[in-house]
């Protein structure tokens, strides 16, 4: 991408100026989405994305730069600029550049781009005929595949010079059902970071028969009745509850300025002790995961919270130093373009010791949320929402008639207080997250759970 | 290489490849941001980028590939991808390459002067100290955020169009913290428009009050309420529901508004307007991403569906002419179809005197979750609100933790009232305003 030549004089520049840490974050990255409407190739984005970020840090002050161009002169001349923010004098005078390759931990055996549009074409294809042949009902069907081949180069005035390839691939179906007034939706979207032997995970015909199945159950459910209630919530993305009541608030962009519901929680109860939370980007071909994170730290495996105790945060470079804590390998950003910040990776809640049909049977009236939506939340608040896409009626302890238009919402930490039991079977689901430094790809997990106690929006 | 280079290596290289017709489309954007921690710069960010988007059609399928790398070999690639994906494309709508012919808006002179970094961080560190100032309750964690932007988009074609528009901005935005000693509250206020038009001590109290005004906010019992807009939350429904306004939405079996031209769908106050050219947006468009001239029109005319957004495409479809909303989210974007300055068109009264014609109720200044828990197939939407309850006519107390649901086309028949206090929000085309709108017995989850 860069000359380590370029890339030394372009440090040197940026700290010209009185910095006391320098960074370059080149990419290059490649991306295609086919999209099928009605079983139909209707449009294909393909897309080159490359640049240049520069930042420098002099105490917890940052400044930061971009340009689109990998030219040398064009990333000189952003060196320059950042460096431009600041009018002290240059304490460190010379930059020597090592090498350093960290492992890579996800193989990819078939690289996409190496692969013709057909053969992605007729996976979809399959997924979305077996969808629109699931139900008459069934009234559109949507397909996409999506995939990645994100090139970053990391080089900082520590001398560290390094260089990830993230490859990811993404499979969507969306089916509408219909009886002609109303439309119901229904949705799978699974993805990795694999390569197209991502298609070997999930038969497509599944995929689709999922997608129409959920529009046809929601188009046949009435309301749920708005309330307080106990609400079980199934393993996957049902994670997306940790992720927005908690994990948010964990994410050293906001502690750092003081801006959570967990600012100076360390070593204290936040959660019921049935939690234990973990953010781990090292799972082998996660779709969160990262060899590196975009500042060049290795991804580690955490334990946020401890059977209700907070342990840790997720923590990047610059907001470790506003913290006094190091980077725990959470830096992130959607490309060159964004600031990068302390972001999730795979989040999930840990199995516990639960068994699944005890938690359903513990319910006297409640809902069962099957599939989750997405969802958000205000850091500092904690108050939090997201939707249930499937969800049923629990009546004496049992799954009744499916319901639509749930949604949940709360106070991050009162509702994980309210996590009092917890499942054995951990699942993750994929979602895209979005925050300060971009849109990245995140999963989220759990067993299935039980709030005791939640509010319950509906009609 | 620089742009007009770039376009010459793709005039070039297509001609050699025998495309006939195609298009590039361009876009470029600079823009400076300062945001404050305490009393100090934070962070202090320049960022320039440009892209660029080739699109072929051949037998009416287009193909796209876009780049941001500016390089003779890329110019090559960039076009032999477009072709590859041409290949793949079966849909049976008809692409177009626009033809001249069409009479453009000519854009306001750009009065903004271009501030220096310098006095981006002088305003910034200004709001963050009015926002202290405003209120003994600001805690540390509050942050004001000053930037200056340029962007230019331009669109060339193997029909002869040439056309360029250009615009800059000044943004300014504050989020202020407030603790009652035990609880953490926050607001936030934002404005755009020329740097030398913000009242920085304006927006400070306002934000503060948005924040101070939640404090000891409680949730409310179930039921129905009648429920007060206020004109940031309702362009924040209208922008996540616009796409049922597509042409392309509704051949696709994705809008409940397919077929639904010329027919009563909204209460008679209710006019719904796309103006690209609107006086008081920062991103005002002359054409669209096909190249169309755009022009303002009434999308819902005192609650008649007048006419859908289209592209080229989806008005060869239904045989009528493009409305120039060919709209491209981002320049890699394929063309799709939306609005630009999409709003609500102001009526008369406001948020108080609403109050007083409900009585009873609860008003609501924010909604969050759009991208869940509003679904535009379907109308749906249950969405996390907070704002307060008003009783005989009067404020009483700040709610939160409640979820307000519905359906937006059941909403757009029952709105009773619309005020005349516009207010705008940053939308994907543009923008998207709405005033504040009366809307009784809605269903609210509380308690």
């Amino acid at each position: 991408m860069l000359s380590q030549e370029i890339i030394r004089e372009a440090l040197l520049k940026a700290l010209s100026t009185g910095a006391d840490y320098a960074e370059v974050f080149a990419e290059h990255t490649s991306q295609k989405t086919i999209s099928l409407v009605s079983a139909k190739v209707d449009k294909i984005a393909d897309a080159v994305i490359s640049g240049v970020g520069i930042r420098i840090f002099k105490g917890t002050r940052c400044v930061a730069g971009s340009t689109s161009s990998l030219e040398g002169a064009a990333v000189l001349a952003c060196a320059a600029k950042v460096a431009d923010a600041l009018q002290d004098t240059a304490d460190i005078r010379d930059i020597v550049l090592r090498e350093r390759i960290f492992g890579d931990i996800h193989p990819i055996r078939i690289v996409p781009e190496s692969v013709e549009n057909s053969y992605k074409i007729d996976y979809i294809r399959e997924a979305c005929q077996a969808a629109k042949d699931y139900s008459d009902e069934i009234t559109q069907v949507t397909g996409s595949f999506l995939e990645v081949d994100h090139k970053i180069l990391i080089a900082t005035s520590e001398g560290l010079f390094t260089q990830d390839r993230q490859i990811r691939t993404r499979v969507n179906v969306t089916s509408i059902a219909s009886d002609g007034s109303e439309n119901q939706t229904g949705a799978v979207s699974p993805g990795a970071r694999k390569g197209l032997e991502l298609f070997d995970d999930f038969d497509p015909k599944e995929l689709g028969r999922k997608a129409s199945k959920q529009a046809v159950t929601m188009l046949h459910a009435g309301y749920i009745n708005a309330g307080v209630m106990p609400v079980a919530i199934e393993n996957g993305f049902g994670g997306v509850i940790f992720h927005e009541a908690c994990g948010h608030s964990l994410e050293a962009s906001g502690v750092a300025l003081g801006q959570s519901q967990f600012c100076g929680k360390l070593g204290q109860q936040i959660a019921n002790t049935k939690v234990t939370a973990i953010d781990d980007g090292t799972i082998p071909n996660g779709w969160g995961s990262v060899n590196i994170d975009d500042e060049g730290t290795p991804a580690q495996k955490k334990v946020l919270i401890d059977k209700g105790i907070l342990k840790s945060y997720m923590v990047d470079k610059l907001n470790g130093r506003r913290m006094g804590m190091e980077s725990t390998g959470s830096s992130r950003r959607q490309s060159y373009l964004y600031v990068p910040t302390s972001r999730m990776t795979n989040t999930y809640i840990a199995a516990g010791e639960d068994r699944d049909e005890d938690i359903i049977s513990s319910i006297e009236y409640g809902l069962y949320a099957k599939e989750m939506g997405g969802g958000s939340v205000n850091p500092v608040t904690g108050q939090f929402n997201f939707s249930v896409r499937e969800g049923y009626v629990i009546r004496n302890g049992k799954i009744c008639e499916p319901v639509r238009g749930a949604s949940l919402v709360g106070k991050g930490s009162e509702v994980i207080m309210n996590i009092d039991m917890v499942g054995k079977n951990v699942a993750r689901a994929q979602g895209m997250c979005g925050a300060s430094s971009g849109s990245i790809p995140t999963d989220v997990g759990q067993p299935l759970i039980r709030v005791s106690s939640i509010t319950v929006g509906g009609r | 290489m620089t742009y007009q280079e770039f376009k010459k290596a793709v005039i070039d290289i297509s001609r050699e490849l025998q495309v006939a017709d195609y298009e590039l489309y361009y876009t470029e954007s600079e823009s400076t941001s300062v945001d404050t921690f305490r009393q100090e710069v934070n962070e202090y960010s320049t960022d320039s980028s440009m892209g660029v988007c080739y699109r072929c059609v051949r037998d009416g399928k287009a193909g796209y590939a876009s780049t941001e790398n500016l390089t003779e070999e890329e110019a090559r690639s960039l076009i032999l991808r477009a072709l590859e994906n041409m290949k793949s494309i079966e849909s049976e709508e008809e692409s177009f390459i626009h033809e001249k012919g069409d009479v453009y808006q000519v854009l306001p002179e750009d009065n903004g002067r271009e501030p220096a970094g310098a006095e981006l961080v002088e305003n910034a560190l200004a709001l963050q100290k009015e926002l202290y100032e405003a209120d003994s309750r600001v805690a540390d964690g509050t942050q004001s955020y000053v930037a200056y932007g340029r962007a230019s988009y331009a669109l060339c074609n193997s029909k002869g169009l040439d056309l360029e528009d250009k615009s800059s901005y000044a943004l300014c935005m504050a989020v202020a913290l407030v603790s009652d000693g035990e609880e953490m509250y926050n607001g936030y206020e934002d404005r755009d428009g020329t740097l030398d038009s913000f009242d920085l001590k304006e927006i400070a109290a306002k934000t503060v009050e948005n924040a101070v005004s939640t404090i000891g906010a409680k949730s409310v019992p179930s039921g129905k309420y009648n429920v007060v807009f206020t004109g940031r939350a309702f362009a924040q429904l209208l922008t996540t529901y616009d796409s049922v306004f597509s042409a392309e939405a509704a051949q696709k079996g994705m809008s409940l508004l397919k077929d639904k031209e010329g027919e009563k769908i909204a209460a008679d106050i209710v006019t719904i307007i796309d103006d690209p050219m609107y006086k008081d947006s920062t991103v005002k468009r002359t054409f669209d991403g096909e190249g169309v001239a755009t022009y303002k029109k009434n999308v819902i005319e005192n609650g008649t569906l007048k006419t859908l957004l289209h592209n080229l495409s989806t008005a060869a479809k239904a045989g009528v002419k493009s409305t120039g909303n060919g709209q491209k989210a981002s320049y890699a974007s394929n063309v799709g179809v939306g609005p630009f300055t999409f709003y609500l068109q102001p009526g008369t009264g406001n948020e108080e005197e609403f109050l007083a014609a409900a009585g009873d109720g609860i008003c609501i200044k924010d909604v969050s979750g759009l991208h869940a828990g509003a679904n535009p197939i379907t109308g749906d939407f249950s969405l996390l609100a907070e704002g307060y309850r008003f009783e005989n006519g009067q404020r009483t107390v700040p709610v939160k933790n409640i979820t307000v649901s519905g359906n937006f086309f059941t909403v757009l028949k029952e709105i009773e009232k619309v005020g005349s206090d516009l207010k705008f929000i940053r939308a994907v085309g543009g923008k998207c305003g709405a005033p504040s709108v009366l809307v009784r017995n809605m269903t609210i989850a509380g308690e």
